[in-house]
């Protein structure tokens, strides 16, 4: 088998694993495998995504040892190249431009200058079919599967997080193991709370198929086979925020969520008809079929060489796209060159990027996630790290060479919007999950900012380092409210670190490593970075880009795209430490709340331990540590050099050379923000220098405004919400004056000729056919008398009649 | 001449008919009846040979009193297996006995 | 002259059996008045030089049918079932009806005026003339579809048809009832379980 074969039966093995699970446990209980105590739905779960785990590890060594970790040695990015990557694996160098298109037998050929001839060029992604669903004319629907270094680190991440939480669960959700649970926030009118079965197992169950849709997503093919599993996956997220169902608020936030998510979806489905009209494919990657070959998406539009191929036709509305093939040739039907409008294609973008906004709650769609921490607190940290927001910037990241570059600058203003609208919302929320939630809005942001500004390596960097350190904190965050009896209240909270400190300490790494924290100078033996955890250097790498960015475009506006970041990092330290210094830091501020903390069993402080250890160390080396390199491996589009467009606007992409020039500045600055941001806090929070309360009263307004979360909820309440009410009530004025009375009218028309129908058929109709009927009988009846079945008097009436005949013929008829 | 003719055979015949009906009305016992109604064919049979004899209906009228003869031989076997059923199911041959048809 | 003698005797005979049978109680008995009265018949079928039919009719009916009753008589008139009585007004009554349908009956042969059946000039049939009175051949002949008694003038009439066909229905109609008969009076397990389902 070659290496894409395995790799596909690994990935496809930990993909279809939780869907096993999940048929399994929904039909557990109906078909009395199991009852509601049983812990065992929750134990297939685990050992369903444990082995997914263990398959897609598997995989991705298997993948590193095919490819004899090219990935990890040094890339070309001209005098990047680093001492220690040691000169033994020099040979096997090869350039970011080799490694896009060596899939080819002709860029093996190309691929000839590299310096050793057996160093054959490792395919950049693995591809192929499942199963063809339906062809409709040109358009095939296809399960596909694409499979790169992406892929693999998504696949690893998602599994591994996926089972540290299922572990977690298990611990955290044993009040379901109940038949009769009572859900102290639902108060039903008689002063009781309700009680129902427990649900241990459909938790289990819809986890299990969460974890299938997110897995199907990142394994797809083809765009299509991403919606499906995108839409998969907000209807799992639907159900898991929505899973204590009682409760309003958990009802309305799901509904929120799967709301918010449509209007993002609509613009992902309008994306959708875009490519498939003007592009006629779904698919990612070339396939030959029957000799043909069909090119995928990113050849389409990007070439071999990863340049958009744009006319020269000075005017925007005219210049066009031209679609070439994966050996850079132009494509044409006959002499017409085949050709997608340029604005279209930003179109398309706009709508798929739509998509990513809904899913990964980027403004103006991001007040569905806090209202999502209405589920319990395990799928808040799926949700936040591993799967539903992580798919939008997955899409993203994913569908990068498919945006032209003024897309990517709306992505980069819309990232940087909501990174810091989110940041400041968090500086005042009070309840510890809201403020992780709106952490992880931020940081969502920061993603989006760095994709748009070029840096896609480092916004994907950002998201698997966020996935290991926001699921900590969350579960940190769950394991809190769970020893602290479901008090999610931080001004009750004060000083827990006495009574949870396995609780406290992994949560303080994982504010260290969102916040960025650093101890510059301090050289890292290996590496020679700065001693720091994961969150440093993505952020870093984040912020370097944007700062490359900036300083290409001369544009003065630009430079928001850096300050923001750069603030909002100095918030994101401030409002993560002043959450851990409430927390568990100072003085006990509600005794009640103090006396009852303990701190949890094993099953739920081990996996805060391992991920722990993974937030603080999975990105070590920063840039040139394995992550990074592994990620960057996957990069479609070589950001070797710079790449300018001058159509909407003049934008120009900063290359890897770019960024690495001011990556000390840009770290050094980031650095210092966190600093400033985590010394505020602990001024304010630990030291009590000044209290927090008299800066609320001075800055009522802005507090104020900040606290309705910039009044989104409002906003979008008087736009869309209060008109929609109005049309619909006047609908139901018009349905109850106008259609309501036409139907009522008919209605008693009909009834008043009904009853006359009746009476009608009861005295006539009925009576007629009675009559006939009753008269029949009682003639039958009279008739019956005679029939006296004896045999003499038959004879004799023959006789009788005989005569009476006689007699009458000769007496009445004339001779 | 005042030979026999036609007619007092007829007359003959016409006795016979009524009392073989009257045979039939009256007689309680099944066996009766049945001989009531070779009464009525003997009747009727002995109209066919005089028509025979006396009119131009010829040879045809003594064929189908030899039909008869046969049919009514016929009529007894299965009549009288009538009436031993009969009897058999009643214990005993008046038709009196025998109302299941009563209306 | 002795014909006529001959004929009132078996006329009276044939009516005297008659109405024997009908006024006698005794089954039995009964059965010989219906021997005396089928026998003259047969004498009168001789008068009527019906020689074959009069033969039949003393085999069949004397010496088969009325034996064939007898038999049932046997069979089912077993002790006090020999005389089932007919009551007075039964009898009264079929004597008034029976009395009506004679006149009725009588009135209407006197009132029929029977010579108009004879054609023109034919007194009487030839083949009945013949002194030795044998109708055996003509009736095998007929039977076998031939008729030497009404042979056609070969060019407007046709000769009449024969009895060939219902010769042989009646001959299979004969074999099918016997057969039936046989079925119908053969032994059967009598039971009063039976007997109470039939009488109920």
């Amino acid at each position: 088998m070659d290496t894409g074969t395995v790799l596909r039966n690994l990935l496809t093995l930990a993909w279809l694993l939780p869907l096993a699970g999940f048929v399994a446990e929904i039909y557990a209980l109906q078909l009395r495998w199991s009852h509601r105590l049983s812990k065992a739905p929750a134990q297939l779960a685990v050992a369903c995504i444990g082995a997914g785990f263990l398959c897609s590890l598997s995989a991705l060594l298997y993948w590193g040892n095919a490819t004899e970790w090219a990935a990890l040695k040094p890339a070309e990015h001209g005098h990047h190249a680093e001492e220690h990557a040691g000169a033994e694996h020099a040979e096997a160098e090869m350039s970011p431009v080799d490694a896009l298109h060596p899939a080819e037998p002709e860029a093996a050929a190309d691929a000839e200058h590299t310096a050793v001839a057996h160093a054959a060029p490792v395919p950049k992604f693995y591809a192929g079919t499942f199963y063809k669903l339906a062809q409709f004319g040109p358009l095939e629907i296809t399960l596909d599967w694409y499979i790169d270094s992406l892929t693999l680190v998504m696949f690893t991440m998602v599994t591994f997080i996926a089972t540290c939480i299922h572990l977690f669960a298990m611990g955290y959700m044993k009040d379901e193991l109940t038949e009769e649970y009572e859900d102290h926030q639902v108060h039903l009118p008689g002063g009781h709370h309700f009680t129902r079965p427990g649900r241990f197992h459909r938790f289990f169950a819809f986890l299990s198929l969460f974890c299938f849709s997110m897995l199907g997503l990142v394994l797809a093919g083809n765009i299509f086979q991403v919606f499906i599993f995108w839409e998969l996956v907000g209807i799992c997220s639907y159900l898991l925020i929505g899973f204590y169902v009682e409760r309003h608020s958990a009802s309305t936030a799901a509904n929120k969520a799967f709301i918010m998510n449509r209007v993002g979806d609509f613009g992902f489905l309008i994306g959708l008809m875009i490519l498939i009209t003007s592009l006629g494919t779904f698919r990612f990657f070339d396939v030959e079929n029957d000799g043909v070959e069909q090119t995928g998406l990113f050849s389409l539009i990007r070439g071999d060489d990863g340049k958009l191929d744009v006319s020269d036709d000075p005017s925007v509305t005219k210049s066009v796209v031209y679609l070439r093939d994966s050996h850079g040739h132009r494509l044409a039907d006959g002499t017409t060159p085949r050709t997608i409008s340029y604005l279209l294609l930003i179109a398309a973008g706009l709508g798929v990027f739509a998509g990513s906004i809904g899913k990964s709650a980027q403004f103006p769609l991001q007040t569905w996630l806090p209202d999502a921490m209405e589920g319990p607190t395990p799928v808040s940290a799926l949700v936040h790290s591993a799967t539903m927001v992580a798919a939008g910037v997955y899409l993203a990241g994913r569908f990068y060479p498919m945006f032209p570059p003024e897309v990517l600058l709306g992505i980069a203003y819309i990232g940087c919007i909501t990174l810091f609208i989110a940041a400041t919302i968090a500086v005042v929320a009070t309840d510890i999950k809201k403020v992780l939630a709106y952490s992880t809005i931020s940081q969502l942001g920061y993603m989006m900012l760095a994709i748009g500004v070029g840096g896609w390596a480092a916004g994907l960097f950002h998201l698997v380092t966020h996935a290991f350190f926001k699921s900590l904190m969350f579960l940190c965050s769950g394991s809190v409210i769970a020893g602290c009896h479901h008090e999610q209240d931080m001004r009750k909270m004060g000083g827990l670190r006495h009574k949870m400190p396995l609780t406290a300490y992994t949560m303080l790494v994982g504010v260290i490593a969102i916040a960025g924290l650093a101890i510059p100078g301090v050289g890292n033996a290996l590496f020679g970075q700065a001693l720091a955890f994961s969150g440093y250097h993505s952020k870093d790498a984040i912020v370097a880009s944007a700062l490359a960015f900036s300083e290409l475009n001369p544009n003065p506006l630009h430079n928001i795209l850096f300050i923001t970041p750069l603030v909002t990092a100095g918030i994101t330290a401030f409002y993560m430490f002043r959450l851990w210094f409430m927390t568990f830091a100072g003085q006990p501020q509600d005794e009640h709340v103090y006396e009852h903390a303990h701190e949890n069993p094993a099953i739920m402080t081990v996996p805060l331990l391992v991920l722990s250890l993974l937030a603080a160390g999975c990105a070590i080396g920063g840039e040139d540590g394995w992550l990074y390199r592994l990620l960057a491996f996957s990069e479609t589009v070589p950001a070797v050099e710079r790449a300018t467009s001058a159509r909407v606007a003049t934008i120009v992409l900063p290359s890897h050379h770019d960024v690495h020039d001011v990556h000390g500045t840009a770290g050094g600055m980031a650095l210092l923000a966190a600093f400033a941001g985590t010394a505020v806090a602990y001024l304010l929070y630990c030291r009590k220098v000044v209290n927090p309360d008299d800066i609320r009263r001075q800055a009522g307004g802005v507090y104020d405004f900040l606290v309705d979360k910039w009044r989104f909820d409002t906003l979008y309440d008087v736009a869309f919400v209060r008109p929609c009410h109005i049309v619909a009530s006047w609908c139901q004025g018009f349905d109850q004056k106008v259609l309501d009375v036409v139907l009522h009218t008919s209605a008693a028309i009909t009834v008043v000729v009904s009853k006359w129908e009746r009476t009608f058929d009861e005295g006539m109709v009925d009576g007629l056919v009675n009559l006939v009927g009753t008269s029949t009988t009682n003639f039958g009846r009279s008739l019956r008398v005679i029939q006296t079945g004896r045999l003499r008097q038959y004879v004799m009436w023959i006789a009788v009649g005989v005569v009476v005949l006689f007699v009458a013929l000769f007496t009445a008829l004339p001779k | 001449m005042e030979s026999v003719g036609l007619n007092a055979y007829l007359f003959v015949g016409a006795v016979l008919f009524v009392c073989g009906i009257v045979c039939m009305a009256i007689k309680r016992n099944g066996i009766g009846v049945l001989m009531g109604v070779e009464l009525v064919l003997n009747g009727a049979n002995l109209n066919f040979v005089a028509f025979a004899h006396y009119t131009p209906l010829g040879l045809d009228g003594q064929v189908i009193a030899l039909f008869v003869i046969v049919l009514a031989a016929a009529e007894a076997a299965v009549a009288l297996a009538i009436a031993l059923n009969f009897y058999n199911n009643h214990l005993t041959i008046d038709v009196d006995r025998g109302n299941e048809l009563q209306g | 002259m002795t014909t006529d003698m001959l004929f009132w005797l078996f006329a009276a005979l044939v009516c005297g059996g008659a109405l024997g049978v009908v006024v006698t109680q005794n089954v039995v008995r009964m059965a010989f008045w219906l021997i005396l009265s089928l026998g003259s018949v047969s004498a009168l079928f001789f008068l009527l030089h019906a020689d074959f039919l009069g033969a039949a009719q003393l085999l069949i009916y004397v010496g088969g049918t009325v034996v064939l009753l007898v038999f049932g008589v046997m069979l089912t008139a077993s002790g006090p079932y020999m005389q089932i009585k007919t009551s007075a007004a039964d009898g009264l009554l079929g004597a008034c009806v029976g009395g009506l349908l004679l006149l009725v009956l009588v009135s209407t042969i006197s009132a029929m005026d029977w010579s108009q059946l004879h054609p023109a000039g034919a007194e009487s049939i030839a083949f009945t003339e013949r002194p030795e009175g044998n109708t055996i051949r003509p009736l095998g002949l007929a039977f076998l579809g031939l008729r030497p008694d009404r042979p056609g003038d070969g060019f407007s009439v046709k000769p009449a048809p024969g009895y060939l066909l219902p010769f042989e229905i009646v001959s299979v109609h004969l074999l099918v009832v016997l057969v039936g008969a046989a079925y119908l009076a053969r032994a059967k397990r009598r039971t009063h379980a039976s007997d109470d389902s039939l009488s109920a």
